[in-house]
Formats: C-alpha cells, structure tokens, sequence
C-alpha cells in the first residue's frame, strides 16, 4: 500500500478540534450554556470543514493511504502514532464530520446539563475520528474503547425510555465485542512475529498462515459484527437507539454502528483475506437474515426510533451483505451504504428528535396528521423515509444497487432474497409515514409549531447531502474505487467498461 | 433526410424536454411553495417547453431511419457502467409527445379543477416530479436507467394518489399501490441483475438485436422475460396485481387522468413495446403476455359491468384496456398494441377530465346521482364524453375504432383462435359497460335530486375553472375524433425500425362487420337495460346475486391479498420475528445477565469481611481435609 505522507497533518487537525472543543467546553462555566453550544457548533463545524477538505483534496489518482502521519511511541512495543486516510476512511470521516455538526445543531434545545453533555459528545466523536484514520492497530482499540464509555453515560444520564437498561446493554454488548477484538489483534500481532501494531506492515500477503487467517478473522468479525448489528447480535441496537437522546442516537446508529463494519473492513478483511473469503457464506447468511428479520420486525414496532432501529439491522445487512461478497462491486456498496445510511439515520433521528420534543410522545398510535400540523418536519421524516426505502436519486439507490448486484452474481439465493426484502421495508416505512404524518390532525397536536428555517438546518444539511451523492453518486463511488480495487489485487487504472 | 441534423440541438431540445419538470419541481418545492399560482405558471411553462422541445424532436427526426442515442456516464465501477441518456426512435419519440401533451393538457385543466385546494402548489410539484421521471423513463436507452425513473414514476404516482392524505382511504390506496407496483418492480430488477450478468450489457437496442438473443439461452431468455413482464404487470395493473388501480381512483381525478389511464399505467405497455423484439424470440413469455392480458382484459370488464362510481368504471376500463394491448403485443401485434396504446391515451385522459367535470360540479363519484343531478344539461363535457364513450367502445370513426380493428385483425392471425373470441367478447363488454354509464347519465330515472352544494364549485373563480377545463376536453375530443384517421402514417411511423417483425395482419373483411356487430349489440343491450324509457336500469349481472357479488368484490382478489398480509406477514412472520427478539433472544440475554449477577450474589458472602463466615469456612475446610486425610 502506497503511504503519500501529509504536508500538514490534516488528520491530527481534526483530533485536534475535537480536544480543542472538550477542553474549551470543560473551561466554560456551566452557567452559560448558549456558549457552549456555540463553541461546540464552532468546534464540530470545523472538522466538518476539515473532514469536507480532506475528502476534496485526496488525490484519486494517486490512491493509496494519503495525509499520513507516523510518529513512533513506545518503540520497545512496536506502537505508533500512525494515521493516514484512503477510499474507504475518506468517506468514513466526511460521515463523521457530517453527522457531528449537524448532532450538535440538533440538540440546540438541550437544557440539562449542556455542558457535560457536550463535553462527552466531543469525547465520543473524538474517538470515533481516531478510529477511522488510524492505522496502528493498538491507537484503534483505544480509540474504540473511547468511543464506547461517553455512550453509556450520555445514554443513562440524557436518555429516556428505560435508559438504563439500554445503556447498560449496549455497553456489556460493546465491551463483549471488545473482548473478542483485543485477543484476536494481539494473537495477530504475536504470531506475525515482527513485534509492531502497524497495520500497513502486518497488512503484507502471506504473513499469516490460512488457519491463524480464519481464526483472527472469526473474531474479528464477531467483535466488531456486535458493533455492526450483525444478526443475532441485534437486539442491542433498537433498544439503544430509543433510548439514547437525540444528537447521541444520530452519532450512535449514524456512525457508530459503521464502526464496526470498518472494523470488519479495516481490520478483518486487511489483515486476514484469506479468512474473509473462507467466512464469506457465514456472513453473507447472517447478513440476508438481518434484512429480511430486520425489516420483517420492524414492522410490528409502535415506537418511531425502534421503528428507525429495526430499520437500521436491516440496512446494515446490505453493508454486510455487501461486504461478503468478496468483490469490487460489493465493497463499493458496502462503503457507500456505510455512508448513505449514516447519513439518513441521522435524518430519521434528528427529525425524530424534533418531533419528539413538541409533541411528547414517539409512540405511532398517538402521533397523526403531522404533515398537517408541522409540514416541514414531516417532510424531513418523509426524506428520510424514501430514502431508506431505496428510491432512487437519493443515496441509499446507488448502495443497495451495487451491493445487489455484486451480491446475486456470488450468492444468487442470498440476492434473491435481499431483493425481495425490498418490498417488505417499503410496506413497513410507508405504513409509519401514513400512521404518523398522514390522517387527520390530531386535536390535541393542533397548536404544535412547525419547524423554523433555523432550526431544521440540521436537517437541511442532511437532505442536501442525500440528494447530492443521489444524483451524482460518482462523487463517492470513484473514492471507494480507489481502496476497493487495490484491495481485491486490481490497478486503480484498471475500469473496464463494458459499453462502447 | 432533408437537412443536416445538429447533433447539438437534438441533445438540448431532449435534455430539455426531460429535465426542465424538474427544475420546475426543484424551484416550487424550494423556493415559490407559498405562492399558489406563480407555482401553477411555473410548472405549466416547464411542461409547455417540454412539450414544444418533444413537437420538435418528433418533427425534425421523424424520417430518421436509424435510432439517435447519446449517454453519459452517470456512475462507474471497475465492474460496470451506469449510463444516462437518450434514445430518440419512432416508439420513444411518440410516447414523448403523447406524456408531454397530456402532462400540459392535465395541467392547465387542473388550473380549474384544483382552484383554492390548500396543497395547490404541492400538487403542480409532484405533477412536475411525474412528468421528468415519465419523459426520462420514455427516453431511457438502457433498462437501468428505465428502472430507475420507473421507481420515480411510481413515486409520484405514490405521491399523488395520497395527495389528501388526511384522508385515510387516500393515504391507504397510495401505500397500496406503491407496494403492489414494488412486488413487480423486484421481478423486474431480477430480470435486470440477470441480464446484467449474463450480458454485462443493459442498452436496449442491443437487447433488441438478434445477436443478443441468439447468444441468450432460450431458457434463460424466457426467464429473463418473464421476470420483467412481472414488473410489466405490477405497473400496468394486470392480474394478478390489479387490484392496486381501482383504489389509486381515491387521487384528484386529474392525476387519474394523466398517471393513472394515459401514461403511468401505459409505461409497462411502452416497456414491453421497448423490448418487443427482445420478448418476441420467446414464444413462451409471449404465449404468457397474451394469457395475462386476457385475463386482465376480461376481469376488469367484469368488475367495470357493476361499478356504480364513475371513476371507478373508467379505472377498471384501463386495467382491461391496457389487458388488451398486451394481448396485441403477445400476439405479435406491434403497431396494433402501440397505436391503441396512443389513442386510448388520448380518448381516456378525455374519460377522466369529463368525469372530473362532474365530479367537480356535483360533489359526488355515483354516476346514478350525478345523471339525477343535470348531468345532460352541460352539453361540453357530455358531449365529450360521449365522443370519448364511443371511442373506447370502438365506433366509428372515432380513435379506438380503428386500434381496436387493428388489433382484431393481429389476434385473428394467430393460430389459436381462443385468443381472437376472447378478444371479441372484450369488445362487446366494452361497448356495453361503456355505454351502461352513457345511459345511466343521459337518461337518469327521476329521484331525488341531491344538493350541489358538497362540489368544490367556488364561485369566483368558477368561470374561469370550467373555462380552463371545457377548453381541454374539448381539444382532447378532436383528437378522440381525427386520431383514427391517421392511422395508416403512424403505424408506418412506429414500424420503421421493426420492419421483420412488422408483418400487419392479414385482411379479413368479416371480421371487421362481426367486431362492428358486437360493439353494436353490446351498445343496444345497454340502451335496453339503461336507456330506453321503460328501462329499469339493472343490468342482466345485477339479476345474478351470484355473479353480481363477484364482480363487484373483484372477484375476491383483494380479500385474499389482506387475508394474506394480515394472515402471513403482520400476524405471520412479523410477529414471529418481534417476538423472537423479545421473548428469545432478549429474555436469554436477560436471563444470562440476571444469572451472573446471581451467581455473583451466592458467593459474595465470601469476600463480605464478617469473620465469623471466614471461621466458618475455616472450619469446614479443615474438616474436609481432615475426613480426606483420615480416610
């Protein structure tokens, strides 16, 4: 892999907002939260911009890891301070960096404990950078246990709906999956026998043989397939979705959740290829039963955000769907759904969170009329619901077609299937569009004000970057190209076209 | 060819055509949605250039021979291309000018129609969002591309059947019709996984061409047909997906008019014209087109024979309509099914918007109560409808006249002479269901006559709205009339390019004096059931309580549906799954937690620091090891 070292370390910069921000919020006494909110937005705008200006400036041509930055640590270890970006972190970190700011635009009601709240948020997203652009496999165990303790606290402390079980369920989950992460990186890092966490060095063909392949790939992908909301290791998911505040559900099913299909990405296939293709059926088999279970249980669900949960287990499969399927095509999609999906659960959830705060309830049943009532809200509800029913130019289209695609040629009974999942998750989303923003107006919510210009900036963001890689998803399938086709042992130059 | 064709032009004038609807959707929904009428001008201007753009195209390329396409790549993988363009011949270029005039003529008459509705911008929105999805379908030179603005299509006809969403039945019937298309739209994305596996390649010209299908194998070429005859099916409303198009009538009647009659519901007819020759190397996948459209055909004109809603009628006219195209295309039958897809777009479109009329005027959909009501007294939109009524029956000289004889003369070419009675005995329910609601309209039997009041008529603007209605109907009834006329160029117009295929039928001079007599005696047994003086307007169905609760419950097929969604997903595997996270995987997990802490609890007294528990333990240690040392 082609290391292209940074002029300016763009990466730490983003890092460095984020400590920036914690610090500064830390600092600000706690009696002036309008402040805070204003360096928080300050803070996580800058690294969208940083984020936004990395994704530009990668040069596609190129390829290969690019922006790096390598500092050794703890030499007697092997450890370094190494990060670097390439095709499928680009799109990881511009996720992040979209889903941060508009997180934090969305809790702009927030009155309990803002500062702490923030300063955790910034914490959380912290880690999450650090773990998409890091390549020193010790820095991306640290940075996912980072990213996991914030989320308990932010759950259990700004949550609702029996808070503390869903907290204390998706950390036992996590932390589950951490177990099985650090054994297998420090399996791999014993046997390579070359005493480093260097992803790039312990990346090299024929460093491991099959079987410690196939192991540390099992576990691997058990680790951070919790993470994923790979089936059965679902049911964390929903419940912790719904019971997570607004800006924490956007992060949490918004990025989080791609974590771990990173994860599977980043370090499963890297390291252990051989692995990944001898475990392809298994995931591809967990996969299809998540988008078909996913959806099919969804459809019973009366509380929006488990509704957006559910819906979530489903999308995710696609990603890993995708990602079993050991092709181009299928990494594209896979990483592109990573995107597309984190950017329209945080659509769901930050409309949801809109909702919710108005009218009090995110119970189906009691909701009614919205599209009446507050039209621009249920317009961003709706998006997002389109979305994620695939409808095309819109961003989820381009993922889930790549993903079909690569996957009905590999495994055609599994394509199948997925395909015809689609009707199932267009029965379940129109049916919560209809109970919730169609019907009359509900009495009782007919005083409710709709969303003002400012507040659904968030919101605004969100649909704008749906419809623009909706209309040109070249934007993000030409940056996945570069990693996908390297990856799979092609030439980044090497696109056949098929048509004259 | 008489002048040089500026490749440049062509492309602006067809980009032009597809994408300024959007621009016109894009600019009301962004910034002019609070202004009702400056959002109406916008989307006319854009559907009135559009249409000038599609006139032009058709006129400067109608005597090219070989088809224009020009792509672009729209997303590209090491794998394959997504391309986006356009495909300019004689079928695309025609269904272009017949979406983009019907688009405008809906548009202006609902100018009229829509007056004072709170959504009036929202409405000329999705309108604009139909009408590119539409034109790029139409456009499309490949099928991925047809895929993708067919989804759009069936977006906004989602859209716009549930555009009072307040009401439920609105709301309901858009689900259901965006649902059942999708169940069609996966067999047809298969199709296309397929081909694009098996070919690497989706443009549709090559499709066509017979070194493709040569190189397909006949099982994998009928497979692949089949499968995209399944989204045929789920678009144009055929058995077994029909039961989606009645319901779809809940949308303001001048979406019927246009998504629901003319173009939507016609684009799977357009797709199996597309790829005419493609499905034509398939016997088998013809053999099932000509099985389902009969079907279609037969059943709706059933259910059309005891529907006393007046849309409702004209709904299950279209199912049976678009039944009976299929059937020409099954049987081999291009120009036949393309030109009756063209003048029935004409003279139902001209359906809908006279329905509208009254619908508008008397507040009700009961054809009964709006003949009661003075339905004869408008002479402008009876008379039109009259003319269109007789178009669809197939009288002469009106427009369906001369498609459906067209098409009779296809059917009774083909060795099975089932399919010619099947399509005979369409004729004849045709004329008489048609022209059961003529009567019922024109001579309604004394009753109470209802009050107006419950009609959308506003009267400020009300002369202008019945202005800007009357003149489309009007219009549309011209060309009910001379359309049939032209019969001979626009048949060798769409024919160009398949002349092998093209072979008309053969000349049977019969046929046309048995299909007149049929229509004839269909149109008499209604003017004896419904029209004569001492009529007692029941028809011969109605004296069947068995037949008649039949038809009127479609056959049963929507029950069977909701017992099957009910039944096997809501109650069935939905339940199955929701529960098996709670009560399986989650109690587990709960049990495995709850367990841990337990086992926890029974050994902490252990590490508690009370010393009489560790003298206790102490003392049973030792005894222990002393019984072990003893024995």
């Amino acid at each position: 892999m082609a290391l292209f070292y940074a002029e300016f370390p763009f990466l730490t910069a983003i890092l460095l907002c984020c400590g920036a921000g914690l610090l500064t919020i830390m600092l600000i006494p706690s009696n002036h939260p309008q402040l805070i909110k204003w360096v928080s937005a300050v803070g996580s705008g800058l690294t969208l911009v940083l984020s936004v200006y990395v994704f530009i400036a990668y040069d596609q041509g190129l390829g290969g890891l690019q922006f790096v930055e390598r500092y050794p640590w703890i030499e007697s270890l092997g450890i370094q301070y190494f990060n670097g970006v390439d095709g499928f972190s680009l799109p990881m970190l511009l996720l992040t960096g979209i889903v941060f700011f508009t997180g934090v635009l969305s809790m702009w009601q927030l009155e309990l404990r803002v500062k702490e709240y923030f300063a955790l948020y910034f914490l959380l997203v912290a880690g999450v950078f650090g773990l998409f652009m890091g390549l020193d496999l010790f820095f991306i165990f640290v940075w996912y246990d980072v990213s996991l303790f914030p989320m308990y606290l932010l759950i259990a402390v700004w949550g609702s709906t029996r808070k503390e079980y869903g907290a204390m369920k998706l950390t036992l989950y996590l932390l589950a999956g951490s177990a099985l992460i650090l054994p297998a990186i420090l399996y791999l890092v014993a046997v390579s026998g070359l005493n480093t966490f260097d992803l790039v060095t312990l990346t090299r063909p024929g460093l491991f043989t099959p079987f410690q392949q196939k192991l540390a790939f099992l576990l691997l992908y058990l680790g951070f397939g919790i993470l994923a909301g790979v089936w059965p290791f679902h049911t964390w998911s929903p419940v912790g979705h719904v019971a997570a505040p607004t800006g924490v559900s956007m992060v949490h099913a918004g990025v989080l959740m791609k974590i771990g299909s990173f994860g599977v990405l980043r370090l499963g296939i890297f390291l252990c290829p051989e692995g990944w293709r001898y475990w392809a059926p298994l995931m591809a088999t967990l996969a299809v039963i998540g988008i078909v279970y996913g959806a099919l249980a969804g459809l019973r669900q009366t509380d929006l955000k488990y509704v957006v949960g559910y819906s979530s287990v489903s999308h995710m499969g696609i990603v890993g769907l995708g990602l079993a399927t050991v092709s181009v095509d299928g990494l594209n999609g896979a990483v592109f759904q990573m995107f597309a999906h984190g950017v329209m659960t945080a659509l769901f959830f930050s409309s949801i969170g809109y909702i919710y705060e108005r009218t009090h309830t995110k119970m189906i049943p009691e909701l009614g009329g919205l599209s009446r009532i507050m039209p621009r809200a249920a317009t961003f509800f709706i998006i997002a619901a389109l979305t994620s029913i695939g409808v095309p130019c819109l961003a989820s289209f381009w993922a889930e077609l790549m993903v079909f695609i690569a996957a009905i040629r590999v495994f055609p009974v599994h394509g199948v299937l997925a395909v015809s999942a689609l009707v199932i998750s267009a029965l379940f989303m129109l049916r919560v569009i209809q109970k919730t923003c169609y019907g009359p107006r509900n009495a009782t919510m007919a005083h409710l004000p709709d969303v003002s210009f400012s507040m659904s900036l968030p919101r605004v963001i969100l649909v704008m970057v749906i419809v623009l890689f909706g209309f040109f998803p070249g934007l993000m399938v030409d940056m996945i190209q570069t990693a996908s086709v390297p990856l799979l042992g092609g030439s980044a130059h090497d696109v056949a076209a098929v048509y004259p | 060819m008489t002048q040089l064709i500026q490749p440049q032009i062509v492309w602006t004038a067809a980009m032009s055509a597809m994408f300024l609807p959007l621009i016109a959707f894009g600019l009301i929904l962004l910034i002019t949605h609070r202004w009702a009428r400056v959002s109406a001008a916008l989307a006319i201007v854009a559907a009135g250039a559009s249409l000038a753009c599609s006139v032009y195209l058709l006129a400067t390329l109608h005597d090219v021979q070989i088809p224009l396409r020009s792509t672009q790549t729209w997303m590209m993988t090491s794998d394959f291309r997504i391309t986006f363009g356009y495909l300019l011949d004689p079928l695309s270029l025609l269904m272009l000018v017949i979406v983009a005039a019907i688009s405008l003529l809906v548009q202006v008459y609902s100018l009229g129609y829509m007056t004072g509705d709170p959504g009036f911008a929202r409405y000329y929105a999705f309108l604009s969002l139909f009408a590119w999805a539409m034109l790029s379908l139409t456009l499309a030179p490949n099928l991925l591309q047809l895929y993708i603005f067919w989804e759009l299509v069936g977006l906004s006809s989602y859209l716009l059947i549930g555009f009072w969403y307040e009401k439920f039945s609105a709301s309901e019937a858009g689900k259901k019709a965006f649902v059942m298309t999708r169940l069609g739209d996966v067999a047809f994305f298969l199709g296309i996984l397929l081909l694009l596996m098996n070919l690497g390649n989706l443009d549709i010209l090559r499709l066509n061409a017979p070194e493709t299908t040569d190189r397909l194998s006949p099982g994998l070429l009928t497979t692949a047909a089949l499968l995209i005859f399944g989204g045929i099916v789920g678009k144009s409303a055929q058995f077994p997906l029909l039961t989606w198009l009645p319901d779809a009538m809940e949308g303001p009647t001048p979406v019927s008019a246009l998504l629901h009659s003319a173009t939507m519901v016609a684009a799977g007819v357009f797709l199996l014209a597309r790829l005419f020759p493609f499905f034509n190397a398939s016997p088998t996948a013809m053999s099932v087109c000509l099985a389902i459209g009969a079907i279609s055909m037969l059943m709706a004109a059933t259910m059309a024979m005891v529907a006393d809603d007046i849309k409702q009628v004209w709904a299950y006219s279209t199912i049976s309509q678009l039944g009976l195209m299929i059937m020409a295309l099954g049987a081999g039958g291009y120009a036949a099914g393309v030109f009756h897809l063209t003048t029935h777009a004409g003279f139902k479109a001209l359906l809908f918007l006279c329905a509208g009329i009254f619908i508008h005027a008397f507040g009700t959909n009961d054809m009964f109560t709006i003949g009661q009501a003075g339905a004869r007294k408008r002479r402008i939109p009876m008379i039109c409808l009259i003319v269109a009524a007789a178009a669809l029956a197939g009288v002469p000289p009106f427009s369906g006249f001369f498609s459906k004889e067209l098409i009779m003369a296809r059917l009774a070419d083909h060795p099975n002479p089932l399919w010619l009675i099947v399509g005979l005995l369409g004729v004849w329910l045709t004329a008489y269901y048609t022209f059961r609601l003529i009567f019922v309209m024109l001579r309604p039997r004394p009753g109470v006559i209802p009050q107006t009041a419950e009609g959308h008529a506003h009267h400020g603007a009300h002369r202008f709205a019945e202005g800007a209605m009357n003149v489309v109907v009007l219009l549309l009834a011209v060309v009910a009339i001379v359309l049939g006329w032209f019969e001979k160029p626009i048949s060798a117009f769409i024919v160009a390019p398949h002349s092998a295929l093209a072979a008309t039928g053969g000349h049977h001079a019969w046929l046309l004096w048995v299909t007149l007599a049929l229509a004839a005696s269909g149109v008499a047994l209604a003017w004896l059931e419904f029209g004569r003086r001492t009529a007692t307007q029941k028809g011969f169905v109605e004296k069947m309580p068995a037949l008649q609760t039949l038809f009127a419950n479609r056959w049963y097929l929507d029950r069977l549906y909701r017992r099957l969604l009910d039944d096997g997903i809501y109650r069935g595997l939905s339940r199955l799954c929701a529960k098996n996270d709670q009560k399986v995987i989650d109690a587990g997990l709960d049990e495995l937690a709850g367990g841990t802490v337990a086992s926890g609890r029974m050994i902490h007294g252990l590490h508690a620091g009370m010393i009489q528990y560790k003298l206790l333990t102490i003392s049973i240690a030792l005894g222990l090891l002393g019984i072990y040392l003893l024995f």
